[in-house]
């Protein structure tokens, strides 16, 4: 009997909830109508600032947001099936590497925007506009600062040497911020080279490649390890964290910026945003990513992630002011999507989990 | 229901000898084909999203990258599988034969309480319990930071036992499985003559020596039903494998999609853990043979327990405590201590809820009755089963996939009423045969006389599903409809893939916060999920346990 219940008020329910999301996705049809105007994005991220930022531009530009929240490679797929029909109007995804596949896959198109390509430089968006970046990730490594010096592991050759030695802790090859980070060294000191440092840095291990980043810098607070790689932004969460023992273990380490022993800049990521080859919804599409690159859309992107801002001038989030001076590489992004299989091939073939 | 009963009573004093089964042997030849048609028909339906995913990963996969996964990566993945799946076994029947033998068998204070706060782990999901876990027993957690405050040592100077390991990983699994095991192991103990044990007694056989000569080799074949579900859902693990850093296949599958962009060479994984999966069946079919539990008539099973000594009662105690301390009380704990350290993200919850229970409540009818239809089956039982085994051992984003290439064939987008219907399918490839279990095992317990008794007296169709079928499997039934909707409320990748907009569940934003590294906004879903999941959890398994006794026929 209770079973019985529970099918029909589903039934019920469902049929009543799908009513609002099908009509969101048959928008598409509406030209400069009375009907209000849709935008659906399609997102690899899922923070909870992020709905505050498309309520927010829904307040500004009238708007409606639908989102779809999901992983990269899956949401990439969904689109693939949906083919034209697809309701996305914009990706968001937080890695270029990402969307390098997205536009191989010919999910993008262009989108000519003046202002964008002003407020964006050249290094952080695609050549021909098909995606740009809005705010900026650093990968870098945190020091026990008792031990190491910024000069110690001003490159990330120095995680090669000897006197690293059991001292290194990392997460796992296949996350994407190391199949990135392997890709741009395999464009700049070349395959054999790159495929030494996974092999040397995989030898220097603490331990097995285990947890996220903030385990990494947890462990070298604790003492596992004194060097970890991550990205910058968890060390930034750490410190402005609500937990006394994470504060703490933030403030045992520091930052440091490697560059790939050439002297020209430092491995830097971007979340980015681009417009789908089938959106029915460009102008709504555009309007947003104009958004983003507002101070106030800045704003909303780093506040809870901590990423960096895209646009000078627009405060950094609180935690983010660990970070020492750096320089970009010239590197162009989408590298990191070109050499993301050979990548995740060289650290399976130094045992590099 | 009274009445019902007693009929059934009537019927199982048939003499066992009588085989009515000949009379059914002569079926007419075209309507052996409906079924079988008709069986087909269904079983490729339930089946569909799995199909296209092998079919995908056969016709599309083969690239250089799917070379380089076979010549590096296919031996150590299917080598780490098969570590950490023996562990994973050696342990859950460690702990849950034994915990099974000692509810069933013997008394002791606080004995009822027991028997289903065991049940409980089975609401936590594995990869809750891996970020549970893991947080705890990592170097910078608070057990090891204490102990090193304490010994005044650094973090290189001791040993401590890795959760980020097979190990750690097989622990993990072991503690959220183990239920599956008791729950089966518990019924077949309470299920065995007391005869045989009184004759036992008789000849002055001592406590262990029946428990290893009388009640193990009985319950032999449910608990290996029981083992053989728990280590399937191992095997397609994704979540915790992932969070630990143990490289099992269903780690690699996603890998050869994520980092190779490549979803036909995950498919073809996908393959080669369903041959894993087959194996075990049928390794597991072996080893029961024909002693099904059916064999053991039974003419009493009112149950006497043996009352323990005030010091093994005191024992028994202390270790089921420290089970359940160590499967659910501390992590839960850990996880709401973090919460309270961190308070609770920003999102509303209740959509969450919302559709998770919708979603749940869904699939988890539309499951039962596939599993009670294939149940039903007259014919080609094992054929079904067999196939209905391959979704179950399939990880749900290959399903998904699967799914998402079906929706590319109608040309439609991913939203609404089809996002649901697609969704709820994949639930079905993927749990059917989690549902089916239990009602086979429940079968079995069933003399084989009875149905033919009924049909002898000319109950057939309708009459006879509603008043023999549904009530004697109700036990089953109820286990099968817990096992379903837990299954359905933990399940993450098919549901992060196929949702409509809007319909986050609490494992999907549970996820999205662990994902990005923030557990302690992850724990106010993920204990939501472990509250959802201990309603049906405590409801079906208080009424189990009921049931059992009074209902033995």
């Amino acid at each position: 009997m209770t079973l019985k219940h529970i099918l029909f008020g589903s039934l019920g329910c469902i049929l009543a909830a799908c009513s609002p999301a099908d009509t969101g996705t048959s928008e598409s049809a509406d030209v400069e109508s009375a009907v209000p105007k849709t935008l659906t994005i399609y997102s690899a991220r899922h923070y909870d600032s992020d709905a505050l930022m498309y309520a927010a531009f829904e307040e500004a530009t009238g708007i409606k947001v639908n989102v779809r929240e999901g992983k990269a490679t899956q949401l990439l797929e969904t689109m693939k099936a949906e083919g034209a029909n697809s309701p996305a109007d914009v990706i968001l995804a937080a890695d270029a590497g990402s969307l390098w596949r997205f536009q191989t896959a010919g999910l993008t198109q262009a989108l000519e925007s003046e202002t964008l390509r002003t407020k964006v430089p050249a290094k952080f968006r695609q050549a021909d506009s098909h995606w740009y970046g809005v705010s900026q990730r650093l990968r870098g490594v945190v020091y026990d600062n008792s031990q190491w010096t910024a000069e110690d592991v001003s490159t990330w050759q120095a995680l090669m040497q000897a006197d690293k030695q059991g001292e290194i802790c990392v997460r796992s090859s296949s996350n994407i911020y190391n199949l990135s980070l392997l890709a741009e060294m395999i464009e700049r000191i070349g395959e054999t080279a790159a495929a030494e440092w996974a092999e040397a840095v995989q030898q220097n291990m603490a331990r097995q490649p285990q947890g996220g980043d903030t385990d990494q810098i947890r462990a070298v607070a604790a003492g596992q390890c004194s060097i970890a790689i991550v990205n910058h932004y968890y060390l930034a969460r750490l410190s402005v964290s609500g937990s006394e023992t994470d504060r703490d273990a933030a403030a045992k380490v520091s930052f440091a910026v490697p560059d790939f022993g050439d002297g020209k800049g430092a491995h830097v990521n971007v979340t980015a945003a681009a417009l789908t080859a089938t959106s029915a919804n460009a102008d709504s599409a555009t309007a947003f990513v104009n958004f983003l690159m507002e101070p106030q859309g800045q704003t909303f992107l780093t506040m809870e992630t901590r990423e960096l801002p895209m646009l000078s001038g627009v405060a950094l989030p609180e935690g983010a002011g660990v970070l020492p001076a750096y320089a970009a590489s010239q590197t162009p992004l989408s590298i990191y999507g070109e050499h993301q299989v050979t990548a995740q091939k060289l650290y399976d073939l130094a045992g590099w989990n | 229901m009274a009445n019902i009963r007693s009929r059934h009573k009537n019927y199982t004093i048939l003499p066992a000898g009588t085989n009515l089964f000949a009379v059914q042997k002569v079926p007419l030849r075209l309507r052996t084909l409906g079924h079988t048609l008709l069986f087909l028909c269904f079983t490729l339906i339930l089946l569909l999203p799995l199909l296209i995913a092998i079919w995908f990963g056969v016709t599309q996969g083969g690239s250089s990258s799917w070379q380089h996964i076979w010549d590096n990566r296919l031996v150590p993945y299917t080598a780490t599988t098969l570590w950490v799946l023996s562990l994973t076994g050696v342990m859950i029947l460690l702990i849950a034969v034994p915990a099974a033998w000692i509810i069933a068998r013997t008394e002791f204070p606080g004995r009822s309480i027991f028997e289903w706060l065991l049940v409980l782990p089975l609401a936590m999901p594995g990869y809750v319990m891996a970020y549970a876990w893991g947080d705890l027993a990592s170097v910078a957690g608070p057990l090891q930071s204490a102990l090193r405050a304490q010994l005044d040592v650094s973090a290189r100077d001791y040993w401590f036992p890795n959760v980020y390991s097979s190990g750690g990983l097989a622990f993990i699994f072991a503690t959220t499985l183990y239920p599956y095991v008791y729950i089966t192991a518990r019924a077949a103990f309470l299920g065995q003559s007391q005869h045989l044990f009184e004759a036992a007694r008789s000849l002055n056989a001592g406590r262990w020596s029946v428990f290893f000569r009388i009640g193990l080799p009985t319950a032999g074949p449910a608990i290996l039903a029981g083992l053989t579900l728990a280590l399937m859902e191992a095997a397609a693990d994704y979540g915790a494998a992932d969070f630990l850093g143990v490289p099992t296949l269903g780690v690699g599958i996603i890998r050869a999609w994520s980092s190779f962009g490549e979803p036909a060479s995950a498919a073809r994984l996908a393959l080669i853990l369903m041959a894993l999966a087959a194996s075990l069946l049928l390794i597991s079919r072996y080893f029961i043979g024909n002693r099904t539990a059916a064999s053991n008539a039974r003419s009493k099973t009112s149950q006497t327990r043996w009352h323990l000594s005030t010091m093994h009662a005191g024992l028994v105690i202390l270790t089921l405590s420290a089970l359940l301390a160590l499967a659910f009380w501390v992590p839960v704990s850990r996880l709401a201590w973090l919460f309270l350290e961190q308070g609770p993200g920003t999102r509303p919850l209740r959509p969450l809820i919302e559709s998770t229970l919708l979603l749940g409540g869904l699939g988890t009818g539309l499951a039962l009755l596939a599993a009670l239809i294939a149940a039903l089956a007259r014919r080609h039982k094992m054929g079904v089963r067999l196939a209905l085994l391959a979704g179950y051992a399939t990880p749900g984003a290959v399903l998904g996939l699967g799914a998402l290439l079906l929706l590319s064939t109608t040309g439609l987008p991913l939203a609404g009423g089809l996002a649901i219907g697609l969704l709820v399918l994949v639930y079905l490839s993927r749990f059917t045969y989690a549902g089916l279990e239990p009602l086979l095992n429940r079968q079995a317990q069933i003399s084989p006389h009875l149905d033919e008794a009924a049909r002898s007296l000319g109950s057939s169709g309708w009459h006879k599903f509603w008043r023999l079928d549904i009530p004697t499997l109700r036990p089953g039934l109820l286990a099968a409809s817990l096992i379903l909707f837990v299954e359905i409320l933990k399940e993450l990748p098919a549901t992060l893939m196929l949702r409509p907009f809007g319909w986050d569940t609490l494992a999907v934003r549970a996820h999205a916060y662990a994902t990005d590294e923030r557990l302690a906004e992850a724990t106010l879903p993920s204990l939501l999920i472990v509250a959802a999941g201990l309603i049906p959890v405590i409801l079906i398994s208080t009424r189990l346990s009921e049931s059992v006794p009074k209902e033995d026929i």
